[in-house]
């Protein structure tokens, strides 16, 4: 065969539309561009919880070149990503939750009018109080979210697996913690935008920078009052998401609105500053950790105790306060596991799933458990990690079904790769190597809406003239999807990516996809896409091997030809195989769809949230450089190794691997969401230039390791890439810092301020107790005899 | 008969095309370039300067857009991302597209901008700190830079020589 | 997209149109990097700009016998590639190579960067936030955020080229509807955030001036930022120390800035005259500690970059210590 490599599963693909992107002819939502249309800008609360007492819009609508103003009475419905926490309204009803919640939207001419129009809506509040901590929410009488049936207890888990207290009793060691997450958000290039029409017929199109069109199709029916099939939502080419796209926002529901009412098109553009708002970026968590482990080393305990700080509204925090304990039960077997995990409103932008949802707050605490343990107990770090590495198959303690694990091997890639064991207890103090390990789900076996049918679906055809087409309504965010799927159609049917197009995200063309998160994709839509491509492969096999008067198997699709496994001269080109086949069977095409095993989960109620068709393994290896005297931390590079089954394409896998460690690295060192309680809950700082995301000078060098566990469920034995190599990557650094200058930093982010503070406590502790005066290696040494 | 400062008739070489624009004077050059040009590979990623993914290239120098004004522009020279290629895509277009440097190609065009100006003036294979610092001034969120420095140095093996 | 006010624009090709322009009111604008953010934030609402784009005198860079003169038109990527500015004021060329990111100081000019408007966490914000706390003294309220009680506005200046340019004996040309007047950088600056420079309405700063050192000179800027780009200061040192041939101190000149609106001009103790640089380092240092006390007024905790005053300044010092010294004839 002389198809090239490059074209094959496994092989290093160009991705698809990348080109398109860097010329600038690419078309995101904010490029498009109707005729008539208008722009519209929404009113934001300044206050961080009040009571709308009116609201005159007469000012605004007697400005030229104004054509509507709309309120949270125009779209009363309440809605949610979770059909059991609708607890938003497009705009707000009678109160608002958080400095920048909406409270109007005016359409306008241009946007210079609309902000003027902005300016003149006359809201009177009346100022309620507000509340920052999550803690005191929770004892609080004033209750924030209006919808909320449990005072400010958003949802409240408390999971049991085992005899917790008794074997924490009968423990050799015993580790206590506690950690503190202080909220990081996505910050996607690309901002918010939707833009929506309504054709002369009634069909109402919505274009949104959305990872989940699907969910915002249901949505939009809902507030709009619209029946789903009157609703077209087309997800255009997106500058990025990473969880901050995946549920409706207000922007959605007031273009169409307003499009409805003006009968003209409308497009909102946020601004960063209201990105920062919408925000549903990584909760802040309180975490409390007791692991107790054997003389070797084994965890025989794991009780935690979280507070998750959910911000004004529920988003995905239901699922959230689930993951915070349900997703830490692998790659180590616990021999008992107790979590008790709370979510409370406070008067923040809500929050909600970003990057490793929900499980990279407690991996953080875990992981440094661990290298707390294991120094305690004298034990290198990754030895540790092996002794308690779970096996392939096995049932975790609160009884998710591991399939393939690959995390030895990850364990392995990085050891070597970073020369570990040469260097470690080397290096010179301030200078030092850390070690993590994680898991993650490829997708979960339970969709959000309760339903049985398929999570995904596409169809595939084939046409005279050679091409494959893929209609998929999964969302590419950036991640390459549209690739993945073209590469699997590419492989079944002996085509080139040149010759596979893919249509995807748009309601009214493809079939139902979730969505893109909860790294589902690959696992999920990849597998349908492998059906329908199978099929197609099998009746133009067929089709030829009935012509050439062969057995089926002879038939081989490869390089654009079918050609005879057992005399390779015997070739046509696949326009012909596909002219026999259609002639045969009429159209070419077929419908693929997946659907997720509902026999692999615990048996306890929430024992679905987490379970998962398989699961990937990753491991990390942070080397870092203390500055002992400024407190500051340069990680100079980290090595993760990720187990993702199969990559389908190591270019997107490779990809996936480094941009997930660069944005754990920079949630470890410089990146903080928080609100100013001192002043009102105005947000800390609602802009690139106060929200700092790492420039190429401040990101270490990554080094992507893939390593390949296939897994029975996915295509090929493919998991997933987007999200699991993120989360260790802050631990690596926390047990790096720890390695170079002997400080355990338990809350994030690692600011020089805070290393300079344990630095500090540290010197004084040694000023008493003269005996941890000995060097680090000296210690070491100590508690290897 | 509306208030406002009238507009500027702007005459620019954009992309080697002598064009003119009327646009008020409080446009910046990345709003003429979206919203009157239809130029719409500049993208707006934070409003003011603190991003990157507005960079053009004015006279030769990458610029932010978002926090130019269009009237100083005037007679100039604007070198946007649709205008980097030719029949062929740059070497740069063509390096970030075999390592799969862009992700969602948001921030692409700007970095593009920022790079071809390094590529140009070193007229030699660059290193990677030398691509880094040239690309400082620019925000992406995919990468982790990664992919991104490495196709700049291997572009810059193949226009490096010729100069 | 965050969108500017209205204005009329301006643009004239000569000097004296321009300050006869300016002198009828109007607000001036050279990069625009300073400018245009604060606009789009709506802290100012000028009717008018006057654009010095045009003006190609004010970009000159210079030398004229023992001063180099640069234009305020210049821009800081030219100053901090300029081989006259790189031999005789290092510290002038890392400070404007310093300053923000690249695409930046392709716009951003000498005389921007020294009027760079004051900084503050609670005024370069939106319009909305703004008005989430009140406003304050320098936008739309009556009350300072950084100093509870404060009269005065205390936002940091933030510029990366003033304290060089005050340690370096700059002076300052501004040409106005009066005539021309040059001024000491050194007394240009107030502690006033709302109006931090003496530049009167209708001036346009048109050159700098430098004296070149006249022996062995050892300068630095220390700049800390969190990134290694595109940060403002949040602390910022400049040095410099005129030696003689056996490198010994003659003359040492500390400037700090980000602390309040003016930049701080450190006194160093006596002792230091006739010491080697490294055996001044902790002296200059702690004594820079003693006289910087950092504000609320931008990101990070005011002591901890107090802290950074002392360990970066002696570590720069220190640095020197070890460089042969440019300059000197």
């Amino acid at each position: 065969m002389s198809a090239p490599k490059k074209d094959h599963v496994g092989g290093w693909h160009k991705k698809l539309g990348a080109m398109d992107r860097m010329r600038g002819l690419a078309k995101y939502t904010d490029d498009l561009e109707l005729p008539g249309m208008l722009h519209a800008k929404i009113v934001r609360s300044p206050h961080a919880h009040a009571r709308i007492v009116s609201i005159d819009a007469s000012e605004a609508l007697a400005l030229d070149g104004v054509a509507a103003v709309i309120t949270g009475r125009d779209m009363p419905i309440p809605y949610g990503i979770i059909p059991w926490t609708q607890d938003e309204n497009a705009l707000a009803l009678d109160k608002v939750l958080y400095v920048g919640d909406g409270v109007a939207a005016v359409a306008a001419i241009d946007e210079d009018t609309a902000n003027e129009a902005v300016r003149r809506v006359k809201v009177e509040y009346e100022v309620l109080p507000a509340i920052f901590d999550p803690e005191e929410a929770l004892r609080s009488d004033v209750k924030i979210n209006p919808y909320s049936r449990k005072g400010n207890l958003t949802k409240e888990v408390e999971l049991e697996f085992g005899d917790v207290d008794g074997a924490l009793a009968g423990s050799a060691l015993v580790i206590e913690g506690e950690y503190f997450f202080e909220g990081t958000t996505h910050a996607a290039i690309e901002p918010h935008c939707a833009l929506a029409k309504v054709d002369p017929d009634g069909l109402v199109t919505v274009w949104s920078a959305t990872q989940v069109p699907h969910y915002l199709h249901r949505e939009l029916a809902r507030v709009l009052e619209l029946p789903a099939r009157r609703i077209r939502v087309i997800q255009p080419p997106l500058g990025g998401a990473f969880g901050g796209k995946s549920e409706p926002f207000d922007l959605e529901f007031c273009v169409a609105k307003l499009a409805m009412i003006t009968n003209r098109p409308v497009k909102l553009l946020y601004t960063r500053e209201e990105v920062f708002y919408s925000h549903r970026g990584r909760h802040p968590m309180r975490m409390r950790y007791r692991t107790g482990f054997d003389a070797d080393g084994r965890i025989t305990a794991v009780e935690s105790q979280t507070t998750l700080d959910g911000g004004a509204y529920s988003s995905f925090g239901l699922v959230t306060t689930y993951y915070s304990g349900q997703l830490l039960t692998a790659p180590y077997g616990f021999g008992t596991y107790r979590f008790h995990s709370r979510r409370a409103y406070t008067n923040k932008p809500a929050c909600g799933p970003k990057r490793g949802h929900g499980s990279v707050q407690p991996r953080f605490a875990m992981e440094i458990q661990l290298d707390k343990a294991a120094e305690a107990l004298g034990v290198d770090p990754i030895e540790l990690r092996r002794r308690n590495a779970i096996a392939a198959d096995d049932l975790t303690i609160n009884e998710l079904r591991i399939g393939s694990t690959g995390f030895l091997a990850c364990l392995d890639a990085v050891e070597r790769a970073s020369g570990w064991k040469e260097r470690r207890g080397q290096l010179p103090y301030g200078r030092g190597l850390g070690v993590a390990g994680s898991t993650y789900i490829s997708g979960t076996n339970y969709p959000i809406y309760p339903n049985e049918m398929p999570q995904s679906a596409v169809q595939v055809t084939l046409d005279r003239s050679g091409r494959a087409r893929i209609f998929s309504g999964a969302s590419d965010i950036g991640q390459g999807s549209d690739t993945m799927v073209a590469v699997i159609v590419g492989e079944e049917l002996g085509l080139p990516l040149e010759d596979v197009r893919v249509l995807s995200a748009d309601t009214d063309l493809c079939p139902v996809d979730l969505g893109a998160y909860s790294s589902r994709i690959t696992l999920m839509v990849g597998n349908a896409c492998l059906n329908a491509a199978q099929e197609l492969r099998r009746k133009v096999q067929g089709s030829v091997a009935k012509r050439w008067g062969v057995e089926k198997s002879r038939v081989v699709l490869a390089d654009r030809q079918a050609i005879d496994r057992e005399d390779p001269s015997r070739a046509v080109p696949i326009t012909q195989a596909i002219e026999w086949a259609e002639s045969e069977h009429g159209l070419l095409a077929a419908a693929g769809s997946y659907n997720t095993p509902k026999d692999r989960h615990g048996s306890y109620r929430g024992g679905t949230i987490g379970a998962s068709p398989a699961y990937s393994m990753t491991a990390h290896l942070a080397e870092v450089e203390v500055d002992d005297e400024t407190g500051e931390v340069r990680v100079i590079a980290i090595w993760c190794a990720h187990d993702c089954g199969r990559a389908i394409s190591r270019g997107l896998v490779e990809g996936q691997i480094e941009g997930s460690t660069y944005m754990g690295a920079a949630e470890a060192v410089l990146e903080v969401h928080a609100v100013d309680p001192a002043h009102g809950g105005v947000h800390a700082g609602p802009s690139l230039l106060d929200y700092r995301l790492p420039t190429a000078l401040d990101t270490p060098a990554i080094h992507a390791l893939i390593v390949e566990a296939p897994d029975a469920q996915g295509p090929y034995g493919a998991k997933e890439a987007g999200e699991g190599p993120l989360h260790s990557s802050i631990p690596a650094i926390a047990n790096a810092i720890y390695d170079a200058v002997g400080v355990r930093l338990d809350e994030l982010p690692f600011t020089p301020e805070r290393v300079l503070a344990a630095l500090e406590e540290k010197r004084k502790r040694e000023r008493q107790s003269p005996r941890e005066k000995l060097p680090l290696v000296a210690q070491a040494a100590e508690a290897e005899e | 008969m509306s208030p406002h400062p009238p507009s500027l008739l702007l005459t620019l070489r954009v992309n080697g095309l002598d064009v003119e624009v009327a646009a008020p004077p409080h446009y910046s050059l990345l709003e003429v370039l979206r919203y009157k040009l239809h130029l719409t590979g500049s993208k707006q990623g934070c409003d003011k300067g603190d991003c990157g993914a507005c960079t053009v290239q004015l006279d030769g120098q990458p610029v932010l857009s978002c926090i130019t004004l269009a009237a100083q522009a005037q007679g100039r020279e604007v070198l946007t991302v649709e205008g980097l290629a030719g029949r062929e895509a740059h070497p740069l277009q063509d390096a970030m597209d075999r390592f799969d440097a862009a992700q969602c190609g948001f921030c692409t065009p700007g970095i593009l901008m920022s790079a071809e100006h390094l590529l140009r003036t070193a007229g030699r294979e660059v290193t990677h700190a030398e691509a880094a610092h040239a690309i400082a001034g620019n925000l992406c969120r995919c990468t982790g830079y990664t992919k991104i420095l490495d196709a700049i140095v291997d572009a810059s093996t193949k226009t490096g020589g010729g100069r | 997209m965050l969108r500017m006010p209205r204005f009329a624009l301006e643009s004239p090709e000569t000097l004296d149109d321009a300050v006869a322009l300016a002198a009828r009111g109007a607000r001036l604008v050279a990069g625009g990097t300073d400018l245009l953010p604060n606009l789009k934030h709506h802290l100012e609402r000028p009717e008018r700009l006057v654009s010095l784009h045009r003006l190609a005198a004010l970009r000159a860079i210079a030398l004229d016998g023992d001063t180099l003169r640069v234009g305020c038109g210049a821009t800081l990527t030219e100053i901090a590639a300029d081989p006259r500015v790189r031999a005789d004021f290092p510290s002038l060329a890392e400070a404007a190579g310093a300053v923000a990111g690249p695409q930046i100081r392709n716009r951003a000019t000498l005389g921007g960067n020294l009027h760079l408007d004051t900084r503050c966490r609670y005024v370069n914000q939106t319009e909305l936030w703004r008005s989430a706390i009140g406003g304050c003294l320098k936008s739309e309220g009556t009350v300072c955020h950084v100093v509870p009680k404060g009269q005065n506005c205390v936002a940091a200046l933030s510029s990366d080229t003033v304290p060089v340019l005050i340690a370096l004996d700059a002076t300052l040309v501004l040409a106005g509807p009066s005539g021309r007047r040059e001024v000491e950088l050194a007394k240009y600056f107030t502690a006033d955030g709302l109006a931090h420079t003496l530049r009167q309405p209708g001036e346009i700063a048109t050159e700098v001036r430098v004296p070149r050192p006249r022996g062995p000179r050892a300068c630095a800027y220390v700049k800390w930022r969190p990134r290694a780009s595109i940060d403002f200061p949040l602390v910022s040192v400049a040095l410099r120390f005129d030696l003689d041939d056996e490198r010994r101190v003659t003359l040492a000149r500390v400037v700090a800035g980000v602390l309040g609106s003016k930049p701080r001009e450190v006194e160093v103790p006596a002792t230091v005259a006739g010491k080697r640089l490294g055996e001044v380092a902790a002296l200059v240092a702690d004594a820079a500690y003693a006289k910087c006390k950092p504000l609320a007024n931008v990101p990070y905790d005011p002591a901890y970059r107090r802290h950074l005053v002392r360990v970066l300044t002696r570590r720069a010092i220190e640095r020197l210590a070890t460089e042969p010294a440019p300059g000197g004839p």
